[in-house]
C-alpha cells in the first residue's frame, strides 16, 4: 500500500533517494512535450484509464507486462519518460508529495533530498523540474486529446504480431490518430490544429507506429540469443 | 407528371413519433436543402402513454444512426442496461422455477447448433448457462460493459431499460436541434382528404392547415388517421393472448446504493404476469392480466403482494390494453407506427423494436413519388404483417410451454383453438429438430432470432428428440464451444463492474465515442 505524504524538510530531512528501478514498464504514460523524443525510441499510442475510460497517451517499451525491449534508456542516452523519472513522487495541489513506502526512499543510501540547511538538494531539484514539466505537459496533452476527440480523429488500432517460433500476440485497447480522417478535415480545422500545435503531435504519433515493427524485431533477436 | 413525396408529416409525439422522425430525418438529411421536410405535429394537451420501458439491442444501432450520444442518453433518460429477461414461475409455478432469455447468442451460434449436444449431455446444467455467460452476469448484478468500452459497443450484448417519459423529450431536442425536424405544437381539428382518397392535409387549432405527401400516424390507441379517418379495422388477437389490463406502479429503491437489476423480471401470477424493471432512480412494476380470469381487485392484491410492505401506499395506475393490430399498416399515403399500428402485452419488449423496424423500413424505402407509393406500401404491409405474426407466435410460445394447471388462465392457454396454426406446426417440428439458422427464420431482420426460441423452449423444459448418431460429426466442436463458454463466463464475471457502479461512472465521466 502506498503511503502518500506531503514532502516536508522537517519530517523528511534525512531521507535519501536511491536510483530508480532498472526497467521502464512495458507501457508508460507520456505527455505532449515528450512525443518527439519518445517517437525516436518507441511507439506512442492512446489507451483508456480503466477507472474513468478517459484517453491518455503512452509510450510502449514492450508488448506485455514486465517486458522492456528498449533497454535502460539512460545508458543509451535515449528517451527517459518523465513519469519514470518522477517514480515515487506526486503532485498534490501545488505541492510535492511522496510515497513513503516506495523502494526509492531510504535513510541509509542514495542522494540526500535536502541539504543541511533543509533546502532541496540537486536530486530533489531535478524531480521538482520533472514534476513541473509533467504538470504542464498533462494540460497540453489533455487539450490535444480533446481536440482529436472533437474532430473524431482517434481510432482503435488492432496490432497482431507473429513472432519466430510461432508465438502470436494480439494487443487490444490501443488507439491512434486516424490519418484518413485527418486528410478529410476542412482547411479551417487543419489550421486550428496547426496553430494549437496539435497537428505536429498527431503526425508524430502516427509516425511512431513504425517503431512497433522495430520492437518486434528486437524481441525476435532477444529470443534467438 | 409525377408527384414527388417530399413533405413527411408525423402526427403524434411520444416514443413512436420522435423515433420515426429521427430515423427518417437522419436518413434523408441530405435532401432537406432540396425541399424534403419532416414535420411532427403534437398536441400540447395529450399526455404521452409511455408504455414499454424495455427495449431490444436494435435500439443501440438506431440511436447511433440518429446520431445521439449514448452518454447523454444515460444522463437524460434515467437509463439502465438490460441483458435479457428472467422468467419466474412460468413453467411449473414453483418458487424456484425460473429461466433466462438473454441477449447474447449461444456460443459459436454461427458455426453450430449446441442444442442437441446440450440435450444429449443431460448434466443438469441449464441451457442458458451451458451456452452463454449472460444468465450468470445477471445473477451477479454485473453490467454488460466497462467504462472503457466505447459508446454503443458491448462486452456482453445489451439493450436498455428507460424512462419513456424522458425519452421522448430527449429525442425531440435532438431531432429539432440536429436533424432539422420541424416541431408544431397543435391540436388536430380535422383531417382533409383529397379527391382520390389520400390525406391531403390536417387542420389544426393553433397552427392552421398543414399539408403533406406522406402522413405517419403516431397518435397512439386513437389511431386518428389510419383508423378514424381511413377506416382500417383493428384485428383483435385476444383469442390468442388473453391479457387485457395492466396495473402499473413506480417503486422507489430502499437506498441510493441499492443494486439495479440488469434484466427484466417477469413473474407469472394466477392470471397473467408481473413485470419488474429497474431504472437507476426507481423500479417500474406492473401486473398484466386477463380480466376474463380475475377481477381488478384480485389483480391489485397480487401486485401489492409482490411489491411487499414498501409499496402499500403507492398509487396504482390502471391501463386498459387491447392486443391486436391494424389489418393494414400503410394505406394510401398514411402509415401507422407505434400504438396506432397495434399493441401486444410487453412480455418481450416488442413495442419499441417494432417502432424502430417500421421507421427504418419507411426511411429506407421512402417512395420517391406518389406513383410508386402503393408498391412500397404493399411491401411494408407484407413485412409488417409477418413481424406481428411472429411476435404473437413468440409471445404465445411462453404460454403453451407451461405445465401450470393451477388456474383457468394457464389451462385455457393450452386450448388448441387458442394456438396459431403456424406455432402448432413449429412445435411439432421442434419436437424432432431444434430451431437454428436453417429454419423459417430467414428474414434479414427477424424480430426474434432462432436463438430466442432456443432460450425460451429449453429454458421451459421443452425436449427435442436427439439421435445420438447424428451428433458425431460436430461432437468435438460442440465440446470445445461449451468449454469456451465456461471459460468466457468466468472471465466476464471477473472483469465486469457492478451495474449501478457503471451507470454512476457513465453519468460522471461519460463513455468515449470510440
Amino acid at each position: 500500500m502506498p503511503t502518500i505524504e506531503l514532502l516536508d524538510p522537517g519530517r523528511h530531512g534525512r531521507l535519501r533517494l536511491r536510483a530508480r528501478a532498472a526497467e521502464v514498464p512495458h507501457f508508460i504514460q507520456v505527455v505532449a512535450s515528450e512525443f518527439s523524443a519518445a517517437a525516436a525510441t518507441c511507439p506512442i499510442l492512446f489507451t483508456k484509464e480503466a477507472s474513468t475510460g478517459a484517453f491518455y497517451a503512452g509510450a510502449m517499451f514492450g508488448f506485455k507486462p514486465g517486458e522492456n525491449l528498449v533497454g535502460i534508456p539512460e545508458e543509451q542516452g535515449a528517451f527517459v519518460p518523465l513519469m519514470w523519472q518522477r517514480d515515487g513522487f506526486f503532485i498534490s495541489d501545488r505541492n510535492v508529495a511522496i510515497d513513503r513506502e516506495h523502494a526509492r526512499f531510504s535513510e541509509d543510501d542514495g542522494a540526500p533530498l535536502f541539504d543541511d540547511a533543509q533546502q532541496p538538494g540537486d536530486a530533489l531539484r531535478a524531480i521538482q523540474r520533472t514534476l513541473g514539466d509533467i504538470h504542464q505537459g498533462l494540460e497540453q496533452t489533455k487539450s490535444f486529446i480533446a481536440a482529436l476527440l472533437e474532430l473524431k480523429l482517434i481510432e482503435p488500432i488492432d496490432i497482431s504480431l507473429n513472432f519466430d517460433g510461432g508465438e502470436r500476440l494480439t494487443l487490444q485497447g490501443l488507439y491512434t490518430v486516424s490519418l484518413d480522417r485527418l486528410r478529410d478535415l476542412d482547411d479551417a480545422a487543419v489550421l486550428r490544429l496547426f496553430r494549437a500545435g496539435h497537428l505536429q503531435l498527431a503526425y508524430t504519433m502516427a509516425a511512431s507506429l513504425r517503431q512497433i515493427a522495430r520492437l518486434a524485431r528486437l524481441r525476435n533477436q532477444r529470443k534467438a540469443t | 407528371m409525377v408527384h414527388p413525396v417530399k413533405r413527411i408529416v408525423i402526427v403524434g409525439g411520444g416514443t413512436a413519433g420522435w423515433l420515426t422522425a429521427g430515423v427518417i430525418a437522419a436518413k434523408h438529411r441530405g435532401r432537406m436543402d432540396a425541399g424534403f421536410s419532416v414535420t411532427l405535429v403534437e398536441s400540447p394537451n395529450t399526455p404521452i402513454i409511455g408504455v414499454g420501458e424495455g427495449t431490444w439491442p436494435t435500439l443501440r444501432s438506431t440511436l447511433a444512426r440518429i446520431g445521439v450520444s449514448e452518454t447523454e442518453f444515460f444522463r437524460q433518460c434515467d437509463v439502465a442496461f438490460k441483458q435479457g429477461a428472467r422468467f419466474s414461475r412460468w413453467t411449473t409455478g414453483a418458487p424456484d422455477d425460473y429461466y433466462y432469455h438473454p441477449l447474447m447468442l449461444p456460443q459459436s451460434f454461427g458455426q453450430l447448433n449446441l442444442v442437441p449436444h446440450w440435450l444429449a449431455r443431460e448434466d443438469g446444467s441449464t441451457f442458458c448457462d451451458a451456452v452463454c455467460a449472460q444468465g450468470r452476469l445477471c445473477d451477479d448484478g454485473l453490467a454488460p460493459k466497462t467504462i472503457a468500452t466505447a459508446e454503443f459497443e458491448a462486452v456482453a450484448n445489451y439493450s436498455y431499460h428507460l424512462d419513456a417519459g424522458k425519452f421522448a423529450p430527449f429525442l425531440q431536442a435532438h431531432c429539432c436541434e440536429k436533424l432539422g425536424v420541424r416541431h408544431v405544437l397543435a391540436d388536430v381539428r380535422r383531417v382533409n382528404l383529397a379527391e382520390n382518397g389520400d390525406i391531403r392535409s390536417i387542420d389544426t387549432e393553433q397552427a392552421g392547415e398543414i399539408e403533406g405527401d406522406l402522413f405517419v400516424d403516431c397518435t397512439g390507441f386513437k389511431a386518428l388517421l389510419i383508423g378514424e379517418t381511413l377506416g382500417v379495422p383493428f384485428k383483435d388477437c385476444s383469442d390468442v393472448l388473453f391479457c387485457d389490463r395492466a396495473l402499473a406502479v413506480q417503486v422507489p429503491y430502499a437506498s441510493e446504493a441499492a443494486p439495479i437489476a440488469c434484466q427484466t423480471n417477469s413473474v407469472a401470477q394466477s392470471a397473467g404476469w408481473i413485470w419488474d424493471i429497474g431504472l437507476p432512480a426507481r423500479r417500474g412494476i406492473g401486473h398484466v392480466y386477463s380480466s376474463r380470469h380475475i377481477s381488478d381487485e384480485q389483480a391489485e392484491r397480487e401486485l401489492r403482494a409482490y411489491i411487499g410492505p414498501a409499496g402499500a401506499a403507492l398509487p396504482v395506475r390502471k391501463i386498459p390494453i387491447r392486443s391486436g393490430h391494424r389489418e393494414t399498416f400503410w394505406k394510401r399515403n398514411c402509415v401507422a407506427v407505434g400504438l396506432a399500428a397495434g399493441f401486444l402485452e410487453p412480455l418481450e419488449a416488442s413495442a419499441i423494436v417494432l417502432i424502430e423496424l417500421s421507421a427504418k423500413l419507411i426511411a429506407e424505402q421512402m417512395p420517391v413519388c406518389r406513383e410508386v407509393m402503393d408498391l412500397i406500401a404493399a411491401r411494408f404491409n407484407s413485412t409488417t404483417h409477418y413481424r406481428w405474426g411472429r411476435i404473437i407466435d413468440f409471445l404465445k410460445l411462453h404460454y403453451v410451454l407451461t405445465r401450470r394447471q393451477d388456474s383457468a388462465f394457464w389451462r385455457d392457454n393450452l386450448l388448441p383453438e387458442t394456438i396459431p396454426d403456424r406455432l402448432k406446426d413449429l412445435l411439432l417440428l421442434w419436437s424432432h429438430q431444434s430451431p437454428w439458422f436453417h429454419d423459417e427464420f430467414d428474414r434479414v431482420e427477424e424480430v426474434f432470432p432462432a436463438a430466442s426460441y432456443q432460450y425460451v423452449l429449453y429454458g421451459m423444459g421443452f425436449r427435442t428428440q436427439v439421435e445420438p448418431s447424428a451428433l458425431g460429426a460436430d461432437a468435438r466442436n460442440a465440446e470445445r464451444a461449451l468449454r469456451e463458454n465456461a471459460v468466457q463466463t468466468e472471465r466476464l464475471r471477473a472483469g465486469l463492474p457492478r451495474h449501478r457502479d457503471l451507470i454512476r461512472k457513465i453519468v460522471e465521466h461519460g463513455m468515449q465515442a470510440v
